[in-house]
């Protein structure tokens, strides 16, 4: 599903500060309604903290967030109630709570009457879930823990679904399986935000991406132009990119 | 004393009824820790504030028992839910340290102990005697147990299953449980964390009134009797921090130890055995019977 023209949501001019340190300094992006978006970089350039601001779980210095026009509150629970909703670095799955439990906070802002409906449908893109119901979440694999973390965020039915590095400590086999269901998920209709240190994948998903250095853009364009960049080759895919598995 | 076997009976009832008391009491007091990780030193204040309110809607009021403990109950939660607010929520906003946190509480509790010194006076009080039933019951062979005994047992019980129920079929139940194990990403869910955390306080402070309802019932009340959260503390390290069910189970040890070293050593060797018992348990189990270890947190 490719961007419809409608922007969904727009970043404007954000800046953070932490302390002395400056993590972003004017940086804006905008999502088309089913658009996939990818922002990559290297560790420290910023991406978290751009995620965690679009949350509103950190202080912006300056700039506006708006979700469909509307300026997002900095509230996270109200931004979650808007229509975002976080799959966050290194999975965070309520280790001692059930699959279920997880899955079932994960709809906390939902209606009861519309939770099983969401359930079917998240068990449908991510059918080893189910199986493993009545688990702790603490004993599921790497993988299956993005699994249920992604599939805790869908329970919120988010406008914007938000990953922060999904392929983060993950074997190369399951990140592929990972952004094979991301895709999956974005033809069903849900606009998809990622953060990837991950460059070639990121690529490989998104339709359109972000290039973010020490807190200020570098570069943005289609993902396809990217991929063929001789810089963003050099620094962020490295030589031999472009080869291998993908 | 002689060792006889209804000594032992009779000692094991007391000794129940004065755990599930402290079960109350350490609770409250877990539940808090499992969200903020510190330890709420002004929940022994939360305490007195239960007691004093029951006292004074039975006495000067004249409201019958229910609507005291009532009364009671929510007054010690807004008490605690007002603590949160104005000493511990600017201290958490600025900093991630919790030792702040422990001190701050500290001080909340001189603060509300000598709130009732200096207000209604340092004398020790007693609930009127009409309050509850005060007959014995006798069970058969020597042994016998007082009517208040088995309705602190059996209120405290009440209310922690009321709690169990709380926490595993409600909507806010299951966010405090996630809280509990990681409060930012129980954020990301879409709880109001800031909501969540009063909600768990206003928790704690009711139970913790029920405690210090019965143990106005059972010694007397004072400003100081919130000390004896020491007690409920001891008992919610042994049982892990952090761990209802290890804060009830190590309620229930502390209230038999302390109820059998009365009855067959000495009353005077209570809180001796109670002290040992923290120290050799540490020493073999670091984190308490369910505690979590320092790896498995964040």
């Amino acid at each position: 599903m490719a961007g419809t023209g409608k922007s969904l949501l727009e970043a404007r001019d954000l800046r953070v500060n932490y302390g002395a340190i400056t993590a972003l300094s004017g940086f804006s992006l905008s999502l088309m309604e089913g658009e996939i978006v990818s922002v990559i970089g290297a560790n420290g350039a910023g991406k978290s903290t751009f995620m965690n601001a679009l949350m509103g779980m950190v202080k912006l210095a300056g700039g506006t967030i708006l979700l469909d026009g509307c300026p997002l509150s900095t509230r996270t629970w109200k931004a979650v109630q808007c229509g975002l909703a976080l799959v966050p670095e290194g999975r965070r799955v309520f280790a001692p709570l059930t699959v279920e439990e997880n899955l079932r906070i994960g709809a906390f802002t939902r209606r009861e009457a519309d939770i099983q409906e969401d359930l079917d449908w998240v068990f449908s893109l991510f059918p080893r879930l189910k199986e493993r119901l009545g688990q702790y979440a603490g004993t599921l694999s790497g993988g299956e823990q993005q699994m249920l973390a992604i599939a805790r965020a869908l329970m919120a039915r988010p406008r914007v679904l938000l990953l922060d590095e999904p392929s983060l400590g993950l074997a190369p086999i399951v990140i592929r399986d990972i952004f094979k269901e991301l895709r999956r998920i974005n033809e069903q209709g849900v606009s998809i935000l990622l953060v990837e240190q991950n460059a070639k994948q990121a690529l490989l998903l998104s339709h359109r991406a972000y290039v973010l250095q020490t807190g200020r853009l570098l570069k943005e364009g289609n993902s396809k132009d990217l991929l063929q960049d001789p810089d963003i080759r050099a620094a962020y895919l490295g030589q031999g990119a472009g080869r291998g598995a993908a | 004393m002689s060792f006889s076997l209804s000594t032992l009976i009779q000692q094991i009832i007391n000794g129940l009824s004065l755990g599930s008391v402290y079960a109350l009491i350490a609770v409250g007091y877990s539940l808090v820790y499992s969200i903020l990780l510190f330890s709420n030193f002004a929940h022994g204040g939360f305490l007195v504030v239960g007691g004093y309110a029951c006292y004074f809607l039975l006495t000067q009021w004249g409201y019958n028992t229910a609507v005291s403990m009532a009364g009671a109950l929510a007054a010690s939660g807004l008490v605690a839910v007002l603590t949160e607010r104005l000493a511990y929520k600017p201290i958490r906003e600025r900093t991630p340290i919790t030792l702040y946190l422990l001190i701050a509480s500290m001080g909340v509790n001189i603060v509300i102990e000598n709130i009732f010194v200096v207000t209604v006076g340092g004398r020790i009080r007693a609930l009127p005697q009409s309050t509850f039933p005060t007959g014995v019951f006798e069970l058969g062979g020597g042994v016998t147990v007082s009517a208040s005994d088995i309705l602190s047992l059996v209120v405290a019980a009440v209310f922690l299953v009321l709690l169990q129920l709380f926490l595993t079929r409600t909507r806010w139940g299951l966010a405090i449980r996630a809280a509990a194990c990681d409060l930012r990403t129980a954020g990301l869910m879409g709880v109001n964390v800031t909501f969540l955390i009063a909600l768990v306080f206003f928790v704690a402070g009711l139970l913790a009134a029920v405690g210090g309802i019965f143990l106005s019932v059972r010694y007397s009340l004072y400003p100081q009797l919130g000390s004896i959260t020491t007690k409920a503390f001891i008992a919610a390290v042994i049982g892990g921090l952090g761990s209802l069910p290890g804060a009830v189970l190590g309620s229930l040890i502390l209230g038999l130890a302390e109820m059998l070293t009365a009855g067959f050593i000495s009353s005077q060797m209570r809180d001796l055995v109670v002290y040992s018992l923290l120290v050799l348990i540490l020493l073999v189990r670091p984190a308490g019977f369910f505690g979590r270890t320092a790896g498995e947190k964040i």
